[in-house]
């Protein structure tokens, strides 16, 4: 899941990988740059979001060095959403993109598995998304602090990681504003208080 | 000139023992005879203007547009030979197309301008190719606020996007001239042409650089211009074309069109007027006689 | 007609709608782990190969040399994994000649995974990607479908979850080169003796900064039994109940011989030349 807030965007994500009922990896990171303030998250099959994220992160460093100029989040979408639509037959990518420029501060779209394009105040997606929708709904405010962004996501993939069986893990994040790119890393179990309960400040 | 006839100006892809390659000046001066062209970087716009000579009577005055829009904000007028500045423009549609197609946004008039550079030079490089026999001049407006990304649905947090840094100057008008060589560089003033030395030195009176001249200046500027340019060849008759591009907000609503016909007519007869006053006074700044 | 004959895709398509079931590749029921540790990353795998039920290999290799410090533990399709290493190695290979520098551990992972996405998990080449680059000590896994992961330890094949156990529960941080290498043959032997698909031997690489040292056979818990009896016969144990000699002037008796023009000796040559 990706967030606007107040001062730029929060991207969200567990940590759990599978192949069938094997976790494969269960610290995996699927928050991906693909540029200095451009993220996403990756969700669907890794072989091909990887292969996407991978080309998009190519497209992007061309971009920047081309035309001496970073590229825009808007930039990122554009190309993600060309390698989406174009391969919808052979992918299972559903991506959120999430970025921060001077310009045009933090922006985030959601490509689901069609290849369309969506700007939103928030995106949430990949199979633990269908047990967050009330809770997201819910708990979501315009213009967050960022330490109520931080709490509405770990909030939210507490509740995802809790109820969707293919979700687990650790909840990883990265805040993009214009300071730069800071990770954060939380246990959902620890200081767990119930659903929509603020547990420590961060 | 000790080269010429020499067989180093036979070909494409040959230097001269003194490092010129003479199929490039001999397409420079192809431009040279060719009618004026101009193109002024105002305040909140760009114009391009040329002088279209009338070489028959027979020809619908007011047809036959010379200056081209290569995307919805940004124009091309040439001069020197014009099936080449066609093939020009042709080039120009596609490489804003090709980057629309993939950035799913309009293409920024220096990445144009890059772009077209690159494809000019190329042409200068190989045996089986001449080069262009055109100077052109690429005008554009970078949008300064936000576009959505070509089919994007939705828009976003209700209260705007977070973290905006205000006060960061983006977009705005752009002029950019290509020679045959490849050589572009970014101006305020560009001209070209039989004209262009009469037209550059009025162009440097406006003093652009500061900033000052509003784009309806402009367009009275660039129709002055060109009438100034065409006095050497009073003899011949010439259409005036102009064309602008402004801000969203501005009179074209960030779109590369023709001047409207009133305004031309209006610029043109200030023009005339300048002109028959010329002879009076000598080479007072334009600049100042226009602010009414 | 110039072109592909498809035909027999379309009747392998109708035999398989019928129920008869694909024919199955080669693979490799097996056991491969790596782990990185101070100073270097081990690599190690059992060696049994199989082919359906049957074992096709006691004591097969399954750790690939892809560059002097950098090796490939492979599980999956064997042909696959075999070519697969081989194909990197030498286009890696080929790229630090060109460079001028000894090759990267993510080049040879992101050439792989490349190669695999490309050819959308057809070849099953399951690796451990392992090595020592002038950036450090890595540890990556490959799936055939061309994904990747980079963890402190890895483990793949039918026997990766029995492996992973002991890893679960041994492994910590900041290991001796002596615990990795260890760690790793136990986990190896989970997998050799939990897993029907994986046995044998275990085979362990090291990879250091310095040298790459390929312990093959490092642990044998398999070693075959001295038979306890033998079971040849003495000459003679069978008795002789009839004998008869036939001599070669007599042959014409028993075969029939046919004298061949020249002709047909010189097409029956050539047939023998094509047979070659």
């Amino acid at each position: 899941m990706a967030i606007n807030f107040k001062d730029g965007v929060i991207l969200g994500a567990d940590s759990r990988t599978t192949t069938g009922a094997y976790i494969a990896n269960r610290v995996t990171d699927k928050l991906t740059q693909v540029h200095d303030t451009i993220w996403c998250c990756r969700s669907g099959s890794a072989a091909d979001t990887q292969a996407v994220a991978d080309i998009v992160h190519y497209h992007l460093g061309m971009y920047g060095i081309t035309n001496d100029e970073a590229p825009t989040t808007q930039t990122a979408a554009a190309i993600f959403q060309e390698l989406c639509y174009d391969n919808k037959d052979q992918l299972s990518a559903g991506m959120i993109i999430a970025g921060y420029d001077h310009r045009h501060g933090g922006q985030v779209y959601s490509i689901p598995l069609g290849g369309s394009l969506h700007k939103q105040a928030y995106a949430i997606g990949g199979s633990g998304s269908t047990y967050i929708y009330g809770y997201c709904d819910a708990n979501w405010k315009e213009g967050m602090t960022e330490e109520e962004g931080v709490n509405f996501v770990k909030g939210a993939l507490r509740e995802a990681i809790r109820w969707d069986g293919s979700s687990g893990g650790v909840i990883r994040m990265v805040v993009l504003t214009a300071k730069g790119a800071v990770r954060h890393l939380y246990l959902p179990h620890v200081d767990y208080k119930g659903p929509g309960v603020d547990s420590v400040k961060i | 000139m000790t080269s010429i006839g020499t067989g180093y100006d036979l070909s494409n892809s040959v230097f001269s023992p003194d490092g010129r390659n003479f199929q490039v000046e001999y397409a420079s001066k192809a431009v040279e005879s060719g009618g004026t062209a101009i193109g002024i970087r105002c305040k909140d716009g760009v114009v391009l203007a040329l002088e279209k000579l009338v070489t028959s009577k027979l020809l619908k005055p007011g047809a036959n547009k010379r200056i081209s829009t290569v995307d919805r904000n940004m124009g091309v007028v040439s001069s020197g030979l014009t099936p080449d500045g066609r093939h020009f423009v042709s080039r120009a549609r596609d490489e804003a197309a090709q980057w629309r197609s993939l950035y799913k946004a309009p293409i920024p008039t220096a990445a144009l301008a890059n772009r077209m550079g690159s494809y000019v030079q190329a042409y200068t490089l190989y045996s089986s190719v001449r080069p262009f026999g055109v100077t052109a001049i690429i005008g554009g407006w970078d949008s300064e606020v936000e576009v959505p990304v070509d089919g994007q649905v939705g828009a976003g947090p209700a209260v705007g996007a977070g973290g905006k840094e205000e006060g960061e100057k983006h977009g705005g008008p752009y002029l950019y001239m290509i020679e045959p060589s490849g050589l572009y560089w970014g101006y305020y003033g560009a001209a070209t042409g039989k004209g262009r030395q009469a037209a550059k030195s009025e162009l440097e009176k406006l003093d652009l650089a500061a900033g000052n001249l509003t784009l309806e200046e402009g367009v009275k500027e660039a129709a002055r211009i060109i009438y100034v340019a065409h006095e050497d060849s009073k003899d011949k008759e010439f259409e005036l074309e102009m064309t602008w591009v402004s801000s969203l907000s501005g009179p074209t609503k960030g779109r590369h069109e023709e001047v409207p016909k009133k305004l031309r007519e209006e610029a043109e007869r200030l023009a005339k007027k300048s002109l028959e006053g010329d002879d009076d006074e000598d080479d007072k700044p334009e600049a100042e006689k226009m602010e009414e | 007609m110039p072109g592909f004959d498809f035909s027999n895709h379309n009747r392998n398509a109708a035999l398989h709608a019928q129920g008869v079931p694909l024919p199955k590749a080669t693979s490799t029921g097996t056991t491969i782990v790596g782990c990185l540790y101070d100073g270097g990353v081990v690599i190690a795998a059992d060696t049994r190969a199989t082919s359906g039920p049957i074992v096709a290999d006691k004591n097969c290799e399954k750790l690939h040399y892809i560059s002097p410090q950098i090796w490939c533990a492979g599980a999956g399709t064997a042909a696959d994994t075999e070519f697969t290493t081989a194909l990197i190695s030498s286009n890696l290979e080929l790229h630090a000649l060109s460079t001028g520098r000894t090759p990267r551990v993510v080049t040879c992972m992101t050439l792989l995974k490349q190669h695999l996405f490309r050819y959308q998990g057809h070849i099953g080449a399951y690796l451990v990607v392992a090595g020592v680059d002038p950036t450090g000590a890595h540890l990556f896994t490959v799936h055939a479908h061309g994904s990747t992961d980079k963890l402190p330890y890895v483990t793949m094949g039918s026997g990766s979850l029995a492996a992973m156990s002991v890893f679960e529960t041994q492994w910590k941080r900041s290991l001796s080169r002596d615990d990795a290498v260890k760690l790793c043959a136990d986990a190896i032997q989970a997998g050799i003796f939990n897993d029907l698909g994986s046995g044998s031997n275990v085979d362990v690489a090291v990879i250091t900064a310095e040298k790459t040292t390929l312990m093959r056979n490092y642990i044998t818990p398999n070693v075959r039994e001295k038979k306890q009896r033998n079971y040849r016969f003495e000459r003679g144990t069978t008795a002789v109940l009839a004998e008869k000699v036939i001599k070669r002037e007599e042959i014409s008796k028993y075969v029939t011989v046919h004298e061949l023009s020249d002709e047909s000796v010189a097409g029956a040559a050539e047939k023998m030349d094509v047979d070659l």
